[in-house]
């Protein structure tokens, strides 16, 4: 952290020291363009680096904010300070409206949202009078501070650049906190964020605004810079240049829309004078490189050309610094024997099939329960349909009392119910405490604002003393700083059993927890699963591993074709003749 | 004799590169590609013929492609303020480019002289000088031949971009005056598939004649989904279409259509005493010399005329100054405003301090499309 | 608006329509086989038309030079990677020819027939097969190596093809628009209505087409294969089907498509080097109304887009692509939602 810290005072000293070097005028002139498209690549990179929402159509946002305080300026007095402010709420409001409608899509079907409104809104622009149509508006004035014209030069270069610099850092900021933790689940899909109490769609509205706005400034910034304002540069086209710029200069690191922005902004320059001096011709034959380097970079060097950089650059392991953090609240926990889960009669039918065919069993406090069955049993569904992922057809589920039937998973989290996944389910660039630290969402409430503020500073250390803590407790102390992608399996396991118990649940629910785990790794889990039931900590286990089941569980539930076949204590079970045939067919 | 040798080198280089230093840098910035394409790259022909010196000077020419895009082009500005420092410009063939351009070449001291009727707030074209007819005297003669023709309703098919639009609002206050009806408006993009609804909307309100505003090849398209619909009434077009790829496109289709243009391509039928034949005549034979008969083209011949501007103001201001100076870009200007009356492939104009404008409203010359090519009407 | 009127839009609207769902269609194909989002569809339409428009004008066109550099380029690029994998240079050095053949064989053929000025349906055929030609080659050159990315890293792949093919247009056709003749000239009267020559080779094509395709995937065996590997690619190449093959002949079908396409339409509009991008737009459109994964869907889709568009131009013609645009939304969200919770983890 310190590393970054001293990387990022050198810049913020450098960009004034910059302005005063005896520079040519115009590299100060692409230092500029530089700094504006730096600005929109930035948002991508949260956007679509970080939270894998695709979007093409970035280059509206910086419409919006161009064509405000253009034509507030330029038929109202208004200062264009001001117009900053209104241009950002528009654009606030169109990106909601957008967000809210595009971002329930999955997949593949945002970026083809992105292409749709990107181009509405550069046909709309160039079609109202008011804003000039396709001539778009002439004639706006250079930005100034009281009496000093801060004009198109070197001051513009140090107010850009400052404002850059700032979005930077507090895009660091944000990516290292809490909110940060659940932006960064994003991409490895729903499920588990949601498992962990993350509203997803909520923080990728949120993501979706932020790049928005810093959109939006770029094009106030760019509006006054090139003083005329034109759908062209607002248009698909350019949309394309900037998820272009991010990607090439590397979409998952905040450094690669400097590095996107520069080499595309210097490379086009160069390309536009020499292309046309090889080929014979004039014309805008950049794009061909262009299109040609985008698809070199991405089947030779995917994670864009600050990866390169960012391999080479050792990151140190985080400062430990929260020895003397409280510990966050934790909530009440059931007496021991305490009926904490009951579900009664759930069922899921997908049209003829009945995958679940009204199961019931309790879980009571301190008890590890199993469920168990030949594979197509149904035990992942109704684990799922415990735990809020799929809806079900009938039944209800109750916890502590509480009906939860209809709740979605993230509810469901939040009331003290944490689960692990079949296949593990991590942010593999992340390391293991900040993964465990994941699961600790539901007990902080630092939101984004506060976090790019680094205002979060306290609850960051009560979470990172809770990940450690719960690491520790279950034998994982040493693999603190290790990135989670380098674990083995095993390690994986428990990491996300961690990562479960930092919800502070009365009620632990595991899916397949020895899949894949060595003879030895086994022992080892049975050892803490044992050493949780005494803490007082209920259990719901979904397990092939027989020896496992029978040496852990106190309770078996066992389920054939859907249907709830027998339960019983592990000795009962065994000795069950209507088991045995399940699992091994009819002796004939 | 080594020394000697040495010496001479050097002196040779040093005369070599004060003569470097003296070359004048004449930056150009054209819509090559994007929609006003038809209008740059034409230009950009007739720039390659542009004299290797004036006045003894040797001549360097920096193209660059705007795209259509006023950020481009106001960019290329930049560059050929900041980095290449060049004398004077030429740029661009589209207008709002162009006035984005004016932004920067008036903030830096460099005349522009503009390929296009670019329409600025008074005071704000010091450095400024414009070269093409502006729409509303193209519109004017356009006007003028249809009240001879005794034209009482027209409708409108346009591009739907700048040029579209500026030729409506050109247009619509001639129309006005003349007591002619605009019944329909329409718009179309150069890449549709068909424009057969908008053809279908306008044929039905039966107009006398059908007003198509496109540029290039872009202009034959409209045209034939008229007569496809089976539209028997006058057509008329824009200025930017008086090029060979009208009839190329458009075959049989187009014969008859009214064509509005500048003088300079017509010099063969432009009557002796036309101050501008001996020009016109000049810039065509040229011009097809190089690129083949039959393929001038209007936007050329501001290209030319442009060379004519140059070839007697740069003399003029080397009088005053060295090239790469402030001084020299000032006086190119100043020669500009104080040549007098100049005679162009397109007209004649006198610049003035106070009146960078171009053309009268009478330049406007109207040809009909015969045997695929036009003549005076 | 009468009838007579409603229903030339409504005939313009099925014209446009129905070469919309010719690029649909291709969309949809190679979507389900390779999950790339084929944008550059539209770049073979233009290719298609301009070659042609060349070729009539007596001059060797230059999606010849481009052809013989991709060519040359994924062969290298097979050599080197079969040489990786087998370590054996005949071998390699077979297969890399292999791929060199065919685009050699039809450059060769067009540079000595370019100025010959052989009769239309004679050019036709040579411009379809050389833009045919590229379909494989790109799928070799920039998606083959990349099979296992996710659809999003493949579609900033094809925006990358997008824009390299549209700037190579640029520079081979320039920027002037071409028109080439009609197929069949004459003229139908039905009722009210004009039914062009052309309008009717359109739509029988298309459905030509739209019926080979079914027939293809339904008894051919390689067309099975195809499928296969569109819904399990793992599984269809434990069952030989490698997924280099199918890439590749999905690939040059969706050419074949385009070039024909092209063709089509080449005479009722003037086709410039950029033309194809909106094209191909359109019947990607039409193939997300169809969730990337019906046939017939696509072609009701287009037949949908290419109505509106033409009641579009009619009612606002200025505001025509926004309505065209603006309705894809509430059409993906629909599609999104009911594709449900596929939670793909991008």
């Amino acid at each position: 952290m310190n590393k970054q810290k001293i990387f990022i005072s050198l810049l913020a000293i450098s960009i004034p020291a910059i302005a005063l070097l005896p520079l040519p005028d115009f590299w100060i002139v692409q230092l500029n363009y530089i700094g504006l498209y730096a600005l929109v690549c930035l948002g991508l990179v949260l956007l679509t680096g970080v939270g894998g929402l695709t979007s093409f159509g970035q280059a509206a946002f910086v419409g919006i904010g161009a064509y405000t305080t253009a034509w507030l300026t330029l038929n109202t007095g208004i200062s264009p300070w001001i117009t900053l402010f209104i241009g950002l709420g528009l654009t606030a409001i169109s990106a909601l409206v957008i967000g809210t409608i595009t971002l329930r899509m999955s997949g593949h079907y945002l970026p083809l949202a992105t292409i749709a409104w990107g181009l509405s809104l550069y046909y709309l622009m160039g079609n109202l009078d008011e804003l000039g149509k396709y001539d778009g508006l002439l004639g706006l004035k250079s930005l100034s501070l009281g009496s000093v014209n801060i004009g198109q030069g070197r001051m513009f270069f140090v107010l850009t650049w400052t404002i850059l610099i700032v979005a930077a850092i507090a895009l660091l900021n944000l990516l290292d906190s809490r909110a940060g933790r659940a932006i960064r689940s994003l991409k490895a899909g729903s499920l588990m964020a949601e498992a962990m109490g993350i509203n997803t769609f909520r923080y990728k509205v949120t993501i979706f605004l932020i790049a928005a706005l810093f959109a939006s400034v770029a094009g106030w910034l760019m509006a006054h810079f090139q003083r005329t304002v034109n759908p062209s540069a607002f248009g698909l086209k350019m949309g394309i240049e900037y998820l272009f710029m991010a990607v090439i200069g590397g979409v998952g690191y905040v450094w690669g829309a400097f590095v996107g922005a520069g080499l595309i902004k210097l490379l086009d320059d160069y390309l536009q004078v020499a292309l046309p001096a090889l080929i014979g011709t004039s014309g805008s034959y950049e794009v061909i490189v262009f299109g040609i380097a985008m698809v070199l970079v991405l089947k030779y060097l995917p994670n864009g050309i600050w990866s390169l950089v960012a391999n080479k650059l050792p990151s140190p392991p985080r400062k430990i610094d929260w020895h003397d953090a409280k510990p966050l609240s934790t909530r009440t926990k059931p007496a021991l024997g305490e009926l904490v889960l009951k579900v009664e009669k759930i069922r899921k039918q997908f049209g003829g099939l009945t995958a679940v065919n009204d199961i019931s069993f309790d879980i009571h406090a301190g008890q590890i329960v199993g469920l168990i069955g030949p594979n197509g049993a149904g035990k992942s569904t109704t684990f799922n349909l415990i735990t809020g992922v799929m809806p079900k057809t009938t039944g209800q589920v109750f916890y502590r009392g509480q009906d939860i039937s209809a709740a979605p998973s993230r509810v469901i989290a939040r009331q003290g119910m944490a689960r692990t996944f079949q296949h593990v389910k991590m942010l593999n660039d992340m390391t293991v405490l900040e993964n465990v630290a994941l699961g600790a969402y539901t007990r902080g409430h630092c939101g984004v604002i506060s976090s790019m503020l680094r205002t979060n500073k306290n609850e960051e250390q009560r979470f990172m003393k809770e990940a450690q803590q719960q690491l520790e407790r279950i034998g994982m102390g040493q693999y603190l700083h290790e990135l989670a992608g380098n674990l083995a399996m095993g390690p994986q396991r428990l990491m996300e059993i961690a990562r479960a118990l930092c919800c502070d649940p009365a009620l632990l629910l595991l899916d397949e927890p020895a899949a894949g785990l060595r003879h030895k790794e086994k022992q080892e889990l049975i050892k803490i699963l044992r050493q949780l039931k005494n803490e007082g900590m209920s259990i719901l286990l979904v397990e092939h591993d027989m020896d496992l089941v029978m040496n852990v569980c106190d309770h078996l539930v066992v389920m054939e074709f859907g249907t709830l076949l027998t339960q019983g204590t592990p000795s009962e079970i065994q000795a069950s003749p209507a088991v045995r045939a399940a699992y091994l067919g009819m002796e004939h | 004799m080594k020394n000697k040798k040495t010496l001479l080198a050097l002196a040779f280089t040093a005369l070599t590169s004060t003569n470097a230093l003296a070359d004048i840098k004449i930056g150009v910035s054209l819509s090559l590609t994007g929609p006003g394409s038809g209008l740059g790259i034409p230009m950009q022909k007739q720039l390659q013929l542009f004299p290797k010196t004036i006045a003894g000077e040797k001549i360097t020419l920096i193209v660059l492609d705007d795209a259509t895009d006023p950020g481009k082009g106001s960019s290329n500005a930049r560059r050929f303020v900041k980095e290449d420092k060049v004398d004077v410009i030429y740029g661009s063939s589209i207008t709002a480019v162009a006035a984005a351009m004016t932004e920067i070449t008036s903030e830096a001291g460099t005349t522009q002289v503009a390929g296009s009727p670019v329409g600025l707030p008074p005071g704000k074209d010091k450095w400024l000088f414009r070269l093409a007819q502006s729409n509303s005297v193209m519109a004017h003669a356009l006007v003028e031949h249809m009240k001879k023709q005794g034209v009482k309703s027209v409708g409108f098919l346009g591009y739907t971009d700048a040029y579209g639009q500026q030729w409506l609002d050109a247009i619509s206050p001639e129309l006005d005056k003349a007591g002619i009806k605009l019944v329909g408006i329409e718009r179309f993009a150069r890449t549709d598939t068909s424009v057969t609804p908008q053809a279908i909307k306008l044929t039905s309100a039966n107009p006398n004649a059908i007003l198509v505003v496109a540029s290039g090849s872009g202009a034959a398209m409209p045209q034939l989904g008229l007569v496809e619909r089976g539209y028997k009434g006058k057509v008329y077009q824009t200025h930017a279409a008086a090029t060979p790829d009208l009839s190329r496109l458009g075959g049989k289709s187009v014969e008859g259509t009214f064509v509005v243009s500048g003088p300079a391509l017509l010099g063969d039928q432009l009557p002796d005493n036309h101050p501008s034949k001996k020009l016109a005549l000049d810039f065509v034979q040229k011009f097809e010399n190089e690129f083949g008969a039959n393929s001038r083209n209007q936007f050329a011949g501001h290209a030319y005329d442009f060379q004519v501007a140059m070839e007697k103001a740069i003399p003029l201001a080397l009088k005053k100054a060295k090239p790469g100076t402030a001084e020299f870009r000032s006086a190119i200007r100043d020669s500009l405003e104080t040549m007098g009356r100049t005679v162009f492939a397109h007209g004649v104009m006198n610049w003035t301090p106070t009146d960078h404008w171009g053309y009268t409203i009478e330049t406007g010359v109207m040809t009909k499309v015969v045997d695929g090519k036009f003549k005076v009407e | 608006m009468d009838f007579s009127i409603a229903s030339i839009l409504l005939l313009d609207g099925i014209t446009n329509g129905a070469i919309y769902a010719l690029l649909g269609l291709a969309t949809v194909l190679v979507f389900t086989v390779t999950r790339v989002i084929f944008i550059p569809q539209g770049e073979f339409v233009a290719y298609g038309a301009l070659t042609l428009a060349m070729l009539q004008s007596g001059k060797t066109p230059g999606t010849v030079w481009l052809l013989l550099i991709l060519a040359f380029v994924a062969a290298c690029i097979e050599l080197i990677a079969c040489w990786r994998h087998h370590h054996n240079v005949s071998r390699a050095v077979r297969s890399a020819f292999k791929i060199l053949v065919f685009p050699l064989f039809i450059s060769l053929t067009t540079i000595w027939v370019a100025p010959q000025m052989f009769p239309l349906w004679l050019q036709a055929i040579i411009s379809v097969a050389i833009v045919t030609a590229f379909g494989p080659l790109i799928y070799r050159v920039a998606y083959q190596s990349l099979e296992d990315a996710t659809p999003l890293v493949l579609l900033i792949v094809s925006v990358g093809v997008h824009f390299a093919m549209t700037g190579f247009g640029l520079l081979f056709f320039g920027a002037e628009g071409f028109r080439n003749p009609s197929f069949w000239d004459d003229r139908f009267a039905i009722g009210s209505v004009t039914l062009s020559g052309q309008a009717i080779i359109i739509l029988i094509s298309t459905l030509a087409l739209i019926v080979m395709l079914w027939l293809y995937f339904e008894r051919s065996l390689s067309g099975k294969a195809l499928r296969a590997t569109a819904v399990n690619r793992t599984g269809a190449r434990l069952m030989g089907i490698t997924s280099h093959t199918s890439g590749q002949l999905v690939f040059l079908m969706a050419a074949l498509i385009g070039a024909l396409s092209g063709l089509l339409i080449g005479p009722t509009t003037t086709m410039f080097y950029d033309s194809g991008f909106l094209i191909g737009l359109k019947g990607f459109v039409a193939a997300v109304i169809a969730g990337l994964a019906s046939y017939p869907g696509a072609l009701l889709g287009a037949l949908v887009v290419g109505i509106i568009e033409a009641f579009g131009a009619f009612w606002a013609s200025a505001f025509k692509e926004v309505i065209v645009f603006t309705l894809i939304l509430p059409i993906l969200l629909i599609r999104s939602l009911r594709s449900g919770h596929a939670d793909e983890g991008h």
